[in-house]
């Protein structure tokens, strides 16, 4: 029993809850990047939050089904097909062996995950089955998979039909905002230079990944500054570098950084960073660290309903 | 903001709070950052700590914003995590010498030569020293690890002789190799994978610092002590990148810094 890949896509992964508690060791969490959207997936399906599954990423792959077994696609839009039949994203898919799922046009956000109804049958590093990509180990190999590869399943389900309720169903079209709490080396920016940064004049760039999100606009002023001492570098962390381009720290963020720090995203919207497209226009909103905190209160709670509601 | 004296606790984003200290990056620093991780880490009235990040003058906590104690509202209270980090810092630094674990000190060959050392003429001109001299200052002193981080298992060194400070490079290299050892202002390093970087290349060793296969997957800890080996191209090539450290057969001191 095993899912065959016969395109890969630009990046589809192996992703699961990533591997938190080694920051101190310079390794970053990784996992899915979008966790709300693989939480939904594996929920729909009956399986813990950070089940094993595929992150797809822009470009979706070609799969073959050795094996009887539900699916679900949740987060990004593709447009799918299994055997050339329209399926619906956000919704339990049952796959016979044989099948081929494909993806075909991205309509909205930047990653999909295609939850399963059983179990990767692969060894686990570091208590983890995440690709880490810029480290190069983890998933398969320790690499985004390819055209041929075989990813081995057992304790394949059926599930009955069901699918996410529409509270569930995020939008991506939108222009997406990202709410922050003040940054560690906030104070050292102009009032000018802060209220540039919040009035939404970055994009962003196609050179981001899964180490950063880069941003593209008007260089903010950062003469002046003072160089700060490395110190431990949080998921969502904004920085701005030398060159006036803030840059968002990613699931497989560098831990330690030492350039001043305007703003950190928000815990409960760490997740929106997955569904960041190039060249998207980005809004940050400044909310106070209650806020931050009721706003994740709610998103758990969101979450930790779900399985009633279905 | 909570300070007490000496130090400060602030918030890093909305789920971490950087306990940072007054004193200038130091052994003695270090080893009260180490000591007061440890002191949180086996405090079990802190569930909510999901990690703990040292560095130079700063010790990070994340924690789980869920795992909170809630107020009356229902909303995360920190201010019991915040009290209770307080007090463990106040007592760890009352303590004159802080409570020493086992340190080790970790012999990292590195192979000196020119096709390694991209940039050791770039470190002669800089420094005024030949290139036997600067391998001979490289390799004498015992680097303290202040902290891991930045990639999965670079080790942030204290002790790099003055003499050997050089500017790091104006155009940062796209791609530097695994294992590289190199010099960016009063630093010196080990790039642990093959990714961009802007440190003068001066060496590299054949040992994997991130081994993730491995238990445990790092070659040093905080407070370890890291000594560089000269090698040949022939040792090099001969030495397997997943050999632990104290396995690896290395001449003996006398012969290191030969030039070679």
């Amino acid at each position: 029993m095993s899912l065959r890949i016969i395109k890969s896509g630009l990046q589809t992964t192996i992703q699961d809850g990533g591997r938190p508690g080694n920051l101190r060791w310079g390794l970053a969490c990784g996992g899915a990047a979008d966790t709300f959207a693989m939480a939904l997936g594996n929920l729909l399906l009956g399986n813990p939050r950070s089940h094993p599954c595929l992150e797809v990423t822009l470009t979706g792959p070609e799969i073959e089904f050795t094996c009887d077994v539900s699916i679900a696609v949740t987060g990004a839009r593709f447009d799918l097909a299994l055997n050339h039949q329209a399926v619906a994203n956000d919704a339990v898919i049952r796959v016979h062996a044989g099948d081929r799922l494909r993806f075909g046009p991205l309509r909205s956000g930047a990653r999909a995950y295609i939850a399963l109804a059983g179990e990767i049958q692969l060894p686990p590093t570091l208590d983890s089955l995440s690709t880490h990509v810029i480290a190069g180990f983890g998933g398969l190999h320790g690499r985004p998979l390819q055209a041929g590869d075989r990813i081995p399943l057992n304790q394949c389900r059926q599930e009955s039909a069901r699918q996410l309720p529409p509270a569930y169903r995020l939008d991506y079209s939108t222009r997406p905002l990202l709410r922050v709490v003040s940054g560690l080396e906030a104070r050292h920016f102009s009032d000018d230079t802060l209220a540039r940064f919040y009035q939404g004049g970055f994009t962003v760039s196609p050179q981001s990944n899964r180490m950063g999100i880069r941003l593209a606009g008007e260089p903010l002023p950062v003469k002046g500054i003072p160089q700060q001492v490395s110190s431990a570098l949080c998921p969502g962390t904004v920085q701005v570098p030398p060159n006036g381009l803030p840059i968002i720290s990613f699931v497989e963020g560098q831990t330690i950084g030492g350039y001043p720090r305007i703003a950190h995203v928000i815990s409960a919207d760490l997740h929106r960073l997955g569904q960041l497209v190039a060249t998207a226009r980005l809004d940050f909103e400044l909310v106070d660290q209650a806020a931050a905190h009721r706003i994740l209160v709610g998103k758990s709670r969101l979450l930790a309903e779900l399985p009633s509601r279905l | 903001m909570l300070t007490g004296p000496g130090f400060e606790l602030r918030t890093n984003g909305d789920a971490a709070l950087d306990i940072r200290f007054a004193a200038d990056p130091s052994e003695m620093l270090s080893e009260h950052i180490i000591a007061l991780a440890e002191a949180i880490e086996s405090c079990e009235q802190l569930p909510s700590i999901t990690e703990l990040v040292p560095a130079y003058q700063c010790l990070t906590v994340c924690y789980d914003p869920l795992r909170l104690p809630r107020c009356e509202a229902g909303a995360p209270d920190t201010a019991l995590l915040e009290q209770k980090l307080l007090t463990l810092t106040e007592q760890v630094l009352a303590q004159s010498v802080p409570a020493r674990g086992t340190h080790h000190l970790i012999r990292i060959p590195v192979c000196y030569d020119e096709k390694y050392a991209p940039d050791m003429q770039v470190l002669c001109e800089s420094s005024g020293l030949t290139a036997d001299e600067i391998i001979r200052r490289h390799t004498a002193p015992h680097y303290l690890v202040h902290m891991l981080g930045f990639t999965p298992g670079f080790l942030y060194l204290g002790g790099l002789e003055e003499s050997l400070h050089c500017p790091r490079k104006a155009r940062p290299e796209l791609q530097v190799p695994a294992g590289s050892v190199g010099i960016g202002g009063a630093q010196t390093g080990i790039y642990p994978q093959a990714t961009p970087g802007g440190w003068q290349l001066i060496g590299r060793t054949p040992l994997a610092l991130f081994r993730p296969l491995q238990e445990p997957a790092f070659i040093a800890r905080p407070l370890d002590r890291i000594q560089f080996v000269a090698i040949s191209a022939a040792e090099f090539s001969a030495i397997d990148p997943m050999s632990p450290p104290e396995k690896v057969p290395l001449v003996s001191d006398s012969n290191s810094g030969d030039g070679r």
